[in-house]
């Protein structure tokens, strides 16, 4: 039933006319510092989304929740992404411990982020203690590895794998890879000292609440052998994707927070797993009844930070309510029963 | 394939069901309450073994063939929670998809609040997921909508949940788990009510009443409405209780409009002289005080005028007619005050009635909001319509003076034919019934009509040919009517069987063919090649054709061919 509904929604809804290409080339970066954890403890970090002609994967097919498309620019040079970048180092400088290089594709895709502009920007970076880098794992190839490593020593690869299991990542996601492929990129990148971060997608449309919560425990377990850090993200309802038409139509709704504290709370033997709760509290984003969001949410940082499951304290009348929505969301066939 | 449910009883669109269910037998409309139950249907909707559960998707894109199931489960009816257009489509679509014996279950949405509507459009099973999240959520439910259970302090309700339950002081993780059990036997109490009254026929009735509650609501009942075609191919052709028409929504069941088009359409056209004349409380009008004063001083000259009666909210009832549902019974609030929507509902009847006849002279006996539709509709028309209430009681002595004189001066200037008003009766009820031209069918020479009102009965050389039933005030045929309307009419109104002698009832399963318009109570020819049989519908003829399961024809008398 599943299937069906979900190749009818594949068919019916594919984001053609996904948003692309409305970001200017030159200098329209985002960036942003912040306090992360490294090594056991907090230090401050400078987070680049550099513009690029956007992720190689989106332009061909597309996740169902991805809607960074929107950041790209099909016309972007390489000349612009070294020029977004200094500008970047202009204004921030480089007193930070960590430097996070996200593009809304693939760092490491050499047609998205030409090879000398890759290189000269992780050389500038070559004594940063951490640089992490965004891919898919196509690119994470032994190649690459070797080709990068000889210029930065301290890169972290982060991978969006969002499930361990191959269905859910073809069926609902749309994803394009396989966890073995994930594996490889992972083992590649250990072979040559990088780091490794996976990130997993807490409800992925198509699932009920129950179903996605299990199946991220389960993606932890899994992803927790080949990766240093979790970061567990609640998906968000972005502009022009699958997710969006879905929620529209009232056939999706944004995890409960509470199934992200369960997730957190159960997986801290297992492995470091970090979440930032995007959007928390809105209606597109990770919500509960409305009046605990702020509070989990604030609860859900606080535990990234110090990997303490005492940080979850909160309590709310809407528990009972989610505790029947993850025994009885099934039997809705499909319709979320709580907005 | 269809094997375990069977409908026994319809209202409209609504019916009352049997399925076997697990080695029991379930009553619909039901709610299905315990989560091992949900979990039975979840299996069998993914192995269709057991029982074949098949599922629809509420996307109006799709190109989706007939379901045979014995249920089909529209899926993800719960997003249609604020969305009574969308909700309207995907029932009626899920509804038509689905085999006419099929039930259909709308999983995760019903309330005590809407589960009358959600029956009203055809549903047949639904659950109590939806009386549980909202308990969770803080709500108190009964059939007049939602409150928050911290704010209900006096009791409105004394279930086994209620009673001895002081709501204000309860925890809410109390509250909750006294509210959702209240919530579930609200909803229960809710669908024996509606069962209830999809037995007696007067769903229509309460669904009127139980959408006042929400604004959305109402909005699903007028949208409802909107889909003529769905209701009118459900509706039965005559009803043994009374119509109340009690709200704006009443001017727009389906049965009002039929009667009203079919009046234009089935009957044969009239000339002459036609008096209008205000309708009564009392039903047939021709019983009531008012109406036989005015008839009683016609007198003879009766059988040379057409009469029609002016109503709210049916339009125009020919006098042949007034026995004929709903004219025979409905009700309405009677303030002397018209609302718009009646005014012009009934100028509109009446604008038509006028234009497709060719009467020679109008003459209306009628005063007050009745008078002033008369003239708005002559106006526009540009014909006279002659007043002969002269002091706005159209039982005075001086309107019923000049009535007679006014009737007889326009009969004298076109000296129409006399007619026997009981045949009247009798042939317009047949085209009423069976189309136009089947009076001509039946009763190819004027036969003698004895009986007392209502309870006519014709004979033509010593053979009866048709009665008015008592019962319904419709055209009942015997075997000789039956043969003269078969041999000259075209399939309608009949029902080819299989090679048997039917008794009693003939089932779904023993019809070869049946005209699609037959709708539920109308009076139906059976036949085969060795024998002919008269009856009446239990279910509409399309639904014969489609359904395997139950009663199509309760037959009354057989004969070889």
């Amino acid at each position: 039933m599943k299937e069906q509904l979900i190749a009818h929604e594949r068919t019916a809804r594919k984001p053609e006319s996904r948003a692309i290409g409305r970001r200017a080339r030159g200098n329209a970066q985002f960036a942003w510092t912040g306090m992360d954890l490294l090594n056991g403890d907090i230090v401050p970090s400078l987070t680049v989304v550099l513009t690029t002609k956007g992720c190689s994967w989106a332009r061909h097919d597309g996740c169902t929740m991805c809607g960074y498309s929107i950041d790209s620019n099909p016309n972007t040079q390489a000349a612009d992404i070294q020029k977004q970048f200094n500008q970047v180092i202009e204004r921030y400088g480089k007193a930070f411990k960590i430097v996070k290089l996200f593009t809304s594709g693939s760092f490491l895709d050499q047609d998205e982020v030409p090879i000398d502009v890759r290189d000269a920007i992780l050389s500038e970076l070559r004594d940063m203690p951490k640089v992490i880098v965004e891919s898919r794992p196509e690119f994470v190839t032994p190649e690459i590895c070797e080709d990068i490593a000889g210029i930065n020593e301290h890169i972290e690869v982060a991978i969006g794998l969002e499930t361990s299991s191959d269905r859910i990542r073809n069926n609902c996601i749309n994803k394009g890879f396989s966890f073995r492929d994930f594996v490889r990129a992972s083992e590649a990148a250990r072979a040559h000292g990088f780091t490794v971060k996976a990130y997993l997608l807490l409800k992925p449309p198509f699932l009920t609440e129950r179903e996605a919560l299990e199946e991220a425990l389960q993606s932890v377990h899994d992803a927790a052998l080949h990766a240093d850090t979790i970061s567990l993200n609640l998906c968000n309802v972005q502009k022009g994707t699958l997710v969006e038409a879905l929620w529209k139509k009232g056939l999706y709704r944004p995890p409960w927070l509470w199934s992200a504290v369960e997730v957190l709370k159960r997986t801290q033997e297992t492995a470091k797993v970090i979440c930032d709760p995007v959007g928390g509290g809105s209606r597109r984003g990770p919500h509960n009844c409305g009046k605990c969001d702020r509070e989990v949410v604030a609860e859900i940082k606080e535990f990234s930070r110090s990997q303490n499951s005492a940080s979850f304290t909160a309590s709310c009348t809407d528990q009972m309510l989610w505790e029947f929505v993850l025994e009885f969301e099934e039997f809705g066939y499909g319709a979320p029963l709580v907005p | 394939m269809t094997r375990l449910f069977e409908v026994t009883k319809r209202d409209g669109a609504a019916r009352l069901g049997k399925l076997r269910w697990r080695d029991e037998e379930l009553a619909t409309p039901c709610s299905l309450e315990t989560k091992e139950e949900l979990e039975f249907l979840k299996e069998a909707t993914i192995h269709r073994a057991e029982i074949d559960v098949a599922i629809v998707a509420a996307q109006e894109e799709t190109n989706a063939e007939q379901i045979d199931a014995d249920i089909v489960t529209l899926a993800g009816a719960a997003r249609f929670r604020d969305d009574p257009r969308g909700l309207t489509k995907a029932l009626l679509r899920a509804r038509e998809l689905a085999n006419p014996d099929s039930a259909l279950y709308v999983p995760a949405l019903a309330t005590p609040e809407n589960v009358s509507l959600l029956i009203y459009a055809g549903v047949d099973l639904v659950d109590s997921v939806m009386a549980e999240v909202k308990a969770r959520e803080g709500y108190f439910l009964d059939a007049d909508g939602e409150r928050r259970f911290d704010a209900v302090s006096r009791r409105p309700c004394l279930c086994g949940a209620c009673n001895g339950a002081n709501m204000t002081e309860l925890s809410f993780e109390h509250g909750a788990a006294f509210a959702s059990d209240h919530n579930k036997k609200a909803l229960k109490a809710e669908l024996n009510k509606i069962t209830e009254n999809v037995e007696r026929g007067t769903l229509r009735e309460l669904v009127e009443g139980r959408c006042r509650s929400a604004p959305t609501l109402t909005a699903l009942l007028r949208l409802l409405d909107d889909e003529y075609d769905y209701f009118e191919r459900r509706s039965p052709i005559v009803r043994t209780g009374t119509l109340l028409a009690c709200s704006q929504e009443s001017l727009n069941r389906p049965e009002i409009r039929r009667f009203s088009e079919r009046v234009i359409e089935r009957l044969r056209r009239r000339d002459g002289v036609l008096l209008l004349l205000p309708c009564s409380a009392r039903k047939p009008y021709s019983r009531s005080r008012s109406h036989r004063i005015i008839l009683a001083h016609l007198d003879k000259l009766r059988q040379h005028l057409n009469e029609a009666i002016i109503t709210s909210p049916i339009g125009v009832v020919p006098r042949s007619l007034e026995i004929m549902y709903p004219a025979s019974n409905y009700d309405i609030p009677v303030t002397g005050k018209w609302t718009c929507d009646e005014r012009e509902w009934v100028i509109g009847r009446l604008s038509q009635y006028l234009s497709i006849n060719a009467f020679e002279s109008v003459i209306a006996h009628v005063s007050g909001p009745y008078r002033q539709i008369c003239d708005e509709v002559a106006a526009s028309l540009g014909i006279e319509i002659v007043h002969t209430v002269s002091d706005e009681n159209v039982l005075s002595f001086a309107s019923l003076q000049r009535l007679r004189t006014v009737a007889q001066e326009l009969i004298d200037g076109c000296s129409p034919a006399r007619r026997d008003l009981r045949f009247d009766y009798m042939r317009d009820l047949a085209d009423f019934q069976f189309g136009s031209h089947a009076s001509a069918a039946i009763f190819p020479d004027v036969p003698k009509v004895r009986g007392l009102f209502p309870a006519y009965y014709a004979s033509d050389r010593g053979k009866r040919i048709a009665t008015i039933t008592g019962t319904y005030g419709t055209l009942a045929l015997t075997i000789e009517g039956a043969r003269r309307y078969l041999s000259a009419s075209d399939g309608t109104y009949s029902v080819r069987i299989d090679d048997f002698e039917p008794k009693g009832t003939v089932f779904a399963i023993g019809v070869l063919s049946a005209d699609p318009g037959i709708r539920p109570f109308d009076e139906v020819i059976v036949y085969n090649d060795s024998v002919i049989a008269v009856g009446r519908a239990l279910m509409s003829g399309w639904e014969m054709q489609a359904s395997k399961n139950g009663g199509a024809v309760a037959v009354r008398h057989v004969e070889s061919r």
